[in-house]
């Protein structure tokens, strides 16, 4: 009854053998067209701190060299030394077929902090009408700190796709992440009025759902204009922060430090702190997610925040 | 999808009783789903009290488009199936379908105010339930039972059927929600029976569209009103608790 994988996930349609038309590589540009890649990432301590001691992967979906920008003693850290960690897709966005598979571990004392050093784009779908998938799962072990803060996902027109991701959390772990995603190319008045994207969130603490989301995304579906969907938005985020000691607290703290606003409402339920904005302006959700994360760093960790610098480039 | 209705209705009648020819299961459920039914929920209003507030909802019109849509992508798709199942579990004496449902529901609640709604609700109606002797021993009560398990048992207990109980449910929620925006919009009492009439035929058809949901359909898909909900937690002037 625990079993929270989602439909499709599992599924690798066109790998069957001797069906590849270009000797193996995966790629093919009919109904079956697929290119799979995943990636494997595990972090533990070692004397303090924080290592990348698994790294495998497969297809176009690599990592940078870890390093370390949070240097330093902290007396009474609960975590070792932080490790940050650029995860990139050298393709630069998802086409009809591609499914990328994101698997991370935190082992008890780790520290992560995983980010991407651009926008993911996820394109048109091709004439077959080919789905892409983007499906992460974080696993957080008792006394780790996962923090999953990758950078936007922009969703042209006419993609068609699911973007999952799962979340197994484990006694006293801790995770903060969001994803950021925005409909559309609306400086070139190319808005998303076609295609269908799905996003999908599943927090488990050791095996109990905490939190369930997903979230159609239709331009044909009267929700999509709807208020009590969408109501017309471009850009939507969802921010979540789980293994909180005082999740209340974190609420109030948030709604003194950032400019209230309407687009913007937090809320926690079920020891899971959630941030949702729904709005037009790519550059208000962002800041509204950074400035929460800056905010609750010291409810999670007993170190400021450190903005990753490939943000600021 | 008739097959498939079938199938479900049929898969359904095994275990359940046939409440359309027996008057005492149709007065049960009248009883359920009377607002004089002591449950408090008229002191709930699922975030409409909000999207009042943010100018979302300001007539007949716009209430109507509200309504419909949340019976679209809430009732439909998460409230009316999970209620089936619990029907079907209480009746299969089933405690772990119970406890999963009931879990998955709460899970699938986006904020504070309505997960404290579904708590609040259930938790006072199991105590009913209690006091009148209608609690069995077994399949056991789910820790922190929420108000869809609660009245699958009352709905079971008076030998109304699933799908019935269904109805009766979507029923007692637009009510609930009329009576919300007749004493906050205000909204004219001959209106809402308008709405009524309108949103009656899509009641009967979120409960048809609920039972051929597979469980990995399942879920709400409701941003605008997951938001105004977490907006109604501040709101400064508030008739309603959600």
């Amino acid at each position: 009854m625990t079993d929270l994988s989602f439909p499709g996930q599992a599924a690798s349609p066109g790998e069957g053998a001797g069906q590849t038309p270009s000797g193996g590589s995966g790629h093919r540009f009919d109904t079956r067209r697929h290119w799979a890649a995943s990636l494997s990432l595990g972090f533990r301590d070692r004397d303090g701190r924080t290592r990348m001691t698994r790294a495998r992967h497969h297809g176009p979906l690599r990592v940078q060299r870890p390093f370390y920008p949070e240097t330093g003693h902290i007396p009474d850290a609960r975590y070792a030394e932080p490790c940050h960690v650029y995860l990139l897709h050298p393709p630069g966005g998802l086409v009809s077929g591609d499914e990328l598979r994101i698997d991370i571990e935190a082992e008890r004392g780790a520290h992560a902090l995983l980010t991407t050093p651009a926008a993911t784009k996820l394109y048109r779908a091709d004439s077959h009408g080919v789905c892409w998938g983007q499906h992460t799962h974080l696993t957080v072990r008792p006394g780790a700190l996962l923090e999953w803060l990758p950078q936007e996902t922009l969703c042209f027109d006419g993609a068609r796709g699911m973007q999952s991701t799962t979340l197994d959390v484990q006694g006293d772990g801790c995770c903060v992440g969001w994803e950021v995603l925005a409909l559309g190319r609306p400086a070139s008045q190319l808005p998303f009025v076609s295609g269908r994207v799905e996003q999908r969130f599943a927090l488990t603490r050791d095996g109990r759902p905490l939190w369930r989301e997903r979230q159609p995304l239709d331009p044909m579906h009267s929700r999509f204009h709807g208020y009590w969907g969408q109501g017309g938005s471009t850009v939507q985020a969802t921010l979540w922060a789980v293994g909180l000691t005082a999740p209340q607290a974190a609420v109030e703290a948030l709604r003194e430090c950032l400019p209230a606003s309407r687009h913007w409402a937090v809320t926690q339920r079920r020891d899971v702190l959630l941030l949702r904005y729904l709005g037009d302006e790519r550059n208000a959700a962002w800041e509204v997610c950074q400035q929460a994360w800056e905010v609750l760093r010291p409810w999670l960790s007993s170190r400021q925040a450190s903005v990753p610098r490939i943000w600021m480039t | 999808m008739v097959t498939i209705i079938t199938t479900i209705r049929r898969r359904h009648m095994s275990t359940e009783p046939v409440s359309q020819h027996d008057p005492l299961a149709l007065a049960g459920l009248m009883q359920l789903v009377s607002p004089a039914l002591p449950i408090g929920a008229f002191a709930w209003s699922q975030g409409l009290e909000s999207a009042l507030e943010l100018g979302w909802v300001d007539d007949e019109a716009s209430l109507g488009e509200w309504l419909a849509g949340v019976l679209d992508d809430g009732l439909t798709r998460c409230e009316l199936p999970v209620l089936a199942r619990a029907h079907r579990a209480w009746a299969e004496g089933d405690a772990e379908a119970l406890a999963h449902w009931n879990d998955w529901l709460q899970a699938n609640r986006e904020t504070r105010e309505l997960l404290e709604e579904e708590q609040r609700l259930g938790g006072t109606l199991v105590r009913l339930l209690r006091s009148l002797d209608q609690v069995p021993v077994a399949p056991v009560m789910p820790e922190t039972p929420g108000y869809i398990v609660a009245f699958a048992l009352a709905a079971r207990v008076r030998g109304v059927s699933c799908e019935d109980a269904m109805l009766g449910f979507a029923w007692a929620w637009l009510e609930n929600q009329l009576t919300v925006a007749c004493k906050a919009l205000p909204l004219g009492q001959t209106s809402a029976q308008r709405l009524v009439e309108r949103l009656r035929p899509a009641l009967v058809a979120a409960v048809t569209e609920a039972q051929a949901l597979e469980d990995d359909d399942l879920g709400p898909a409701l941003p605008g009103l997951a938001l105004a909900s977490a907006l109604h937690e501040t709101q400064y002037s508030r008739l309603f608790r959600s």
